[in-house]
């Protein structure tokens, strides 16, 4: 720990995870631990009916149960709060519902009592009289149902490409995104082949091990929230604009998550727990259940449709997208998956010709917004599975197919964005040269017949985002990082020390992560889209960059040598004792330039790209139906890891969530109404359903931007997974599987189709 | 939930009279596995349990006995997996168990609450009827035996009253049997399955002198399926028999649907399971 910093080489170091052992040791600090004195729980009652006018809550029975404190209905949040709508898209979602409910599950009432078990037994007693509405749940049915979510659309204001939507009536339509680039129909008419398919996802669950949890301290002045939160500073922001007050007045602390995968973004328990503290002055605690978590967010259930234009040799000319994203019955972030995602639904390929339209729509189904990808898998699903029907159909090899078409450096994408440190070529061909596609491959036997795929997806990083964090250097030379990252699991805490241990010259152990907490640490955008090793990365580069530039004034002002002086004796010089701090600042935010509403064009718009593919080998028994995955090779370009190891556990761990999505999750519904929502009736993947063979590489590459060659990597391994699978599945049995997940009904259901002799249900 | 009692009472006959009232909301607690996803669900809102933990420590024994293996209720499925007497007397329902939802269940769960339960998803029964199980029950008064393949009346119904208890299960050893359990789970590993058969084969060479074939989760109940028995008796099981085996069993049992499988799909499944299983305990050592 000299004066003078020599680099560590701690960036790029495979570091044990600094959290490791607190968290196996179960030391951990989570919000379900945190009781206060007096608190209150509440138990939500929840709508029983998809759409529908209410009219009217009683909660006789649920206030004359012993031990209940208070009954909370949707009228009591509007006489306390003027207007109770929040979102980070559209101002749509009501702290509790009032006037209507818009899907089943949707929070009504609120019981608070001091005893869980009794809040949960009142809850379950309150009557809600409705007049049951028409409802719409199909996501293309809604572009022109007669169904109608929402009366009139009600934009934020954030974002700039929303606002032509405000005060629209009559529409599901919550964002019509769309891209124009050449003369896509001209293209098609000369070439080829021209091809068409569509393409379906389900609507699944984050399903983070550790639900949905808040719990609000009231105090003199303000109020203390701690959340199960990936967004600290956007909490601060909209309660502080709910409630008219300034940020100062808002504390929102943020300690270890259980997993959130996109599901803890933006207001989820915030805004409910904070008016219930303030109605009854008392803390309040809502802890959902994994039940309840079926009601709160989901992914996307998705119809594509895409048709594109090919030369005989195999060039593609022209392709046009159509996506419909079923966004459930408030906004939450789906317009922004609509439009940031949608600008890549052509795929990594080199196309002339472009045309998206991208519908965001509003169903009465549990909202959808972010899950690891935030859009990308639904269109790489569709698009890989078509650009690979499109080889096969031209009798050519499918990763040649896509050789020849692919994306590279230097050309534009189609939003007329020049590719720049996306390494799609060597992704692809790594993925390849691990699959050994050049040899042939075991087709199998009897009843198991093998096959394999590959697929490559891209996502451009979410712009323009801010980061700031603060570096604080004491004077034993020990420090601390201020950062409003939230480690969620993925290893950012782990991540952002290496880049302080490695600017300061100081060892890992003398680098603390101070949590957030927003009334210590600085801005965040918040912890999602695979954004924080870069932008936080940055921030927190330039902090450590400008503790050490103001160490080494201090260094030369008492006199020291910068070379041999200890950290410590710069201090004690200075000070006359051991005192004093040097606290260094870094604020991030890249460059944007916004995309034209009517053509989607810009010059510049992301700072990076993120790149996957996947191979996959599977066993298809032709009896059943059932597949077996016997390996999974995940490539990704990370740009240059700052940790190795967590890049391979987050490369292996993407890959293994969106294997669930493909081969077993969904969420069902009836009426409207969810009928699996627990964990004994939606399977997510266990330990006997990791492929044998799982391989993860990250390319050599170098984000030019990115703190020291870095990108994120948070999501790039659930990319390649289903497309790759179906492809696998296609090479084996000859069936192609269009609509997510295959099950193992779906796969014999094919397979007897193509026989001509289709199951017959009877 | 709301608050309930709970009693822990030192016999299995205390249990059973506690259990007399017939009020459905003084329940039997064994392993606890079903009923706190019952009560989680809100289906079941006990105001009392009468927990069996503390019962006659015979109640967990697993033992040999007049030629047969004798399991207490209590028996947790982990122990009945790693018993050498069941792996000596009737190794398929080691086998069997293995697989068996997951270790955190194998741990608490019970032999008698997994029969009681009466979910035919459940592993056990099937297994257990092919080998020609039964149970001995205790109530108040005294108690009886009921053979396994009478005991379900229906989904999540059984003859058993409302105050009487399995107290311990008889199974035949499986000797010179041959026998297996095929499952077929189409979401998770460990999930529950679509379809069980379990095959228990008296052969003599490489002919079947008697099957006990027994099909579960496609159907309400586990259910013999007859049909398909006499189509292996006294045949050499070549793939034309098990054709009409499978043809028999898809014909004569009651599949019904669920979120694992479409009825017809479970009827195209038992059929191909069926022949499997009988090949598996074919080739199985007995």
């Amino acid at each position: 720990m000299k004066a003078k910093t020599a680099q560590t080489g701690t960036v790029g170091q495979a570091i044990p995870r600094t959290e490791g052992s607190a968290k196996v040791t179960g030391r951990a600090e989570y919000v379900h631990n945190l009781q206060l004195p007096g608190m209150l729980y509440g138990k939500i009652h929840r709508s029983t009916i998809a759409h529908g006018r209410i009219r009217r809550v009683d909660t006789t029975a649920a206030q004359a149960l012993e031990g209940v404190h208070r009954v909370v209905t949707g009228e009591d949040i509007r006489a306390a709060v003027s207007d109770p709508h929040y979102g980070p898209a559209f101002h749509d979602q009501p702290i509790l519902a009032f006037e209507k409910v818009r899907y089943a599950g949707e929070p009504v009432a609120v019981v608070l009592a001091t005893d869980p078990h009794v809040a949960e037994e009142a809850a379950a007693r309150i009557v809600v009289e409705y007049e049951e509405l028409p409802a719409v749940f199909d996501e293309v049915e809604a572009m022109t149902s007669k169904a109608v979510v929402h009366e009139v659309l009600k934009p934020a204001g954030t974002f700039p490409d929303l606002k032509h939507l405000q005060g629209r009536r009559n529409t599901n339509v919550a964002l019509d995104y769309r891209l124009r680039r050449g003369d896509v129909e001209a293209a098609f008419k000369k070439a080829d082949h021209v091809f068409e398919h569509t393409f379906r996802t389900q609507q699944v669950l984050h399903v983070p091990l550790e639900p949905f949890v808040t719990v609000v301290e009231p105090g003199e002045s303000g109020v203390t929230i701690h959340t199960s939160s990936q967004s600290p500073s956007f909490v601060r922001i909209e309660i502080a604009r709910l409630l008219g007050w300034p940020e100062n007045r808002i504390r929102v602390k943020v300690p270890y998550l259980g997993g959130g995968f996109g599901a803890k973004l933006y207001i989820k328990l915030e805004a409910l727990v904070t008016v219930l503290a303030l109605i009854t002055r008392r803390p309040v605690k809502i802890a959902l259940t994994m039940e309840e978590q079926f009601y709160t967010i989901t992914k996307h259930a998705a119809t594509l449709r895409i048709k594109s234009g090919v030369t005989k040799d195999g060039r593609i000319t022209a392709r046009a997208c159509e996506v419909w994203w079923n966004g459930g019955a408030y906004a939450d972030i789906g317009p922004r998956v609509t439009q940031k995602s949608g600008f890549t639904a052509p795929g990594p390929y080199d196309i002339e010709h472009v045309h998206i339209d991208s519908y965001a729509l509003y169903t009465n189904l549990p909202p959808a917004g972010a899950l690891r990808g935030f859009g990308i898998p639904q269109l790489v699903w569709a698009y890989e599975g078509h650009t690979d029907m499109i080889a096969r159909a031209l009798k050519m090899d499918p990763v040649e197919f896509r050789r020849r078409n692919l994306l590279v450096n230097g050309r534009p994408q189609a939003t007329g964005t020049v590719m720049k440190d996306a390494a799609i070529d060597t992704v692809l061909e790594r993925a390849a040269a691990r699959m050994e596609w050049g040899k042939p491959c075991d087709p199998g036997t009897g009843t198991i017949r093998r096959g394999r795929g590959i697929a490559i997806g891209f996502k451009a990083s979410i712009s323009p985002t801010t980061s700031v964090a603060i570096v604080n250097l004491y004077a034993d030379g020990s420090c601390a990082l201020y950062c409003g990252t939230v480690d969620m699991g993925q290893g950012s805490d782990t991540a952002m020390a290496q880049i302080v241990s490695e600017i300061l010259g100081v060892p890992i152990g003398s680098v603390t992560v101070v949590h957030p907490d927003t009334d210590v640490t600085p801005y965040d955008m918040a912890t999602l889209g695979s954004r924080s090793t870069y932008h936080m990365g940055h921030a927190v580069r330039l902090a450590a960059e400008d503790a050490r530039d103001k160490l080494m004034a201090l260094t030369r002002e008492v006199g020291l040598s910068a070379e041999t002086a200890p950290i410590r004796d710069v201090f004690r010089k200075k000070y006359g004792m051991q005192a004093g701090n040097i606290v260094g600042t870094g604020t991030f935010i890249p460059t944007y330039t916004p995309t034209d509403h009517d053509t989607g064009q810009s010059a510049n718009v992301t700072p990076f790209w993120m790149i996957g593919a996947t191979g996959a080998e599977v066993e298809v028994d032709t009896e059943t139906g059932q597949v077996r995955v016997t390996r999974l090779v995940n490539v990704a370009d990370a740009g240059t890891p700052i940790n190795p190891r967590i890049v391979e556990t987050q490369l292996s761990g993407a890959a293994i969530m969106q294997l669930g999505f493909t081969l077993s999750e969904k969420m069902e519904f009836s009426a409207g109404q969810c009928t699996n929502a627990s964990l004994a009736a939606y399977r997510i993947p266990g330990m006997l359903d990791i492929p044998p063979g799982i391989e993860n590489e990250a390319v050599e590459s170098a984000e030019r931007g990115g703190p020291f060659g870095a990108k994120g990597v948070g999501e790039t391994g659930t990319f390649g997974v289903s497309p790759a699978i179906a492809s696998a599945i296609e090479d084996a049995v000859g069936v192609r599987l269009m609509s997510l997940p295959i099950t193992p009904e779906a796969v014999f259901r094919a397979l007897r189709a193509k026989q001509g002799n289709p199951l017959k249900d009877n | 939930m709301i608050p309930f009692e709970l009693v822990e009472p030192r016999t299995l006959r205390e249990a059973a009279s506690l259990l007399a009232s017939g009020d459905p909301a003084v329940r039997p607690l064994a392993g606890g596995t079903a009923v706190m996803l019952m009560m989680k669900m809100g289906v079941l809102r006990p105001a009392r349990l009468v927990s069996l933990r503390a019962v006659e420590r015979r109640c967990s024994e697993i033992r040999e006995a007049d030629g047969e293996l004798r399991l207490g209720a209590m028996v947790t499925l982990s122990a009945l997996e790693r018993s050498p007497i069941v792996k000596n007397l009737a190794p398929v329902i080691v086998r069997a168990s293995r697989t068996l939802s997951n270790v955190r269940v194998r741990n608490v769960a019970t032999v008698g609450g997994h029969l009681a339960h009466a979910d035919p998803h459940m592993d056990l029964p099937p297994v257990l009827i092919a080998l020609g199980a039964s149970v001995t029950t205790v109530d108040p008064e005294g108690g009886r035996t009921i053979p396994l393949e009478t005991l379900y009346a229906g989904y999540l119904e059984t003859a058993l009253r409302s105050n009487e208890l399995i107290a311990e299960v008889s199974v035949p050893v499986q000797g010179v049997r041959r026998a297996a359990y095929l499952k077929c789970t189409t979401r998770s590993a460990d999930d529950w399955p679509a379809l069980g058969v379990a095959v228990v084969l008296d052969t003599e060479g490489d002919a079947v002198r008697e099957a006990r074939i027994v099909v579960s989760a496609a159907t309400d109940t586990p259910t013999r399926l007859s049909a398909a028995e006499e189509a292996l008796r006294g045949a050499r099981a070549d793939e034309k028999i098990l054709r009409r085996a499978g043809e028999a069993a898809a014909a004569a049992a009651n599949v019904v649907g669920d979120e694992h499988g479409s009825a017809a799909y479970k009827r195209e499944l038992l059929r191909v399971y069926l022949a499997r299983a009988v090949k598996q305990a074919l080739a199985s050592k007995g």
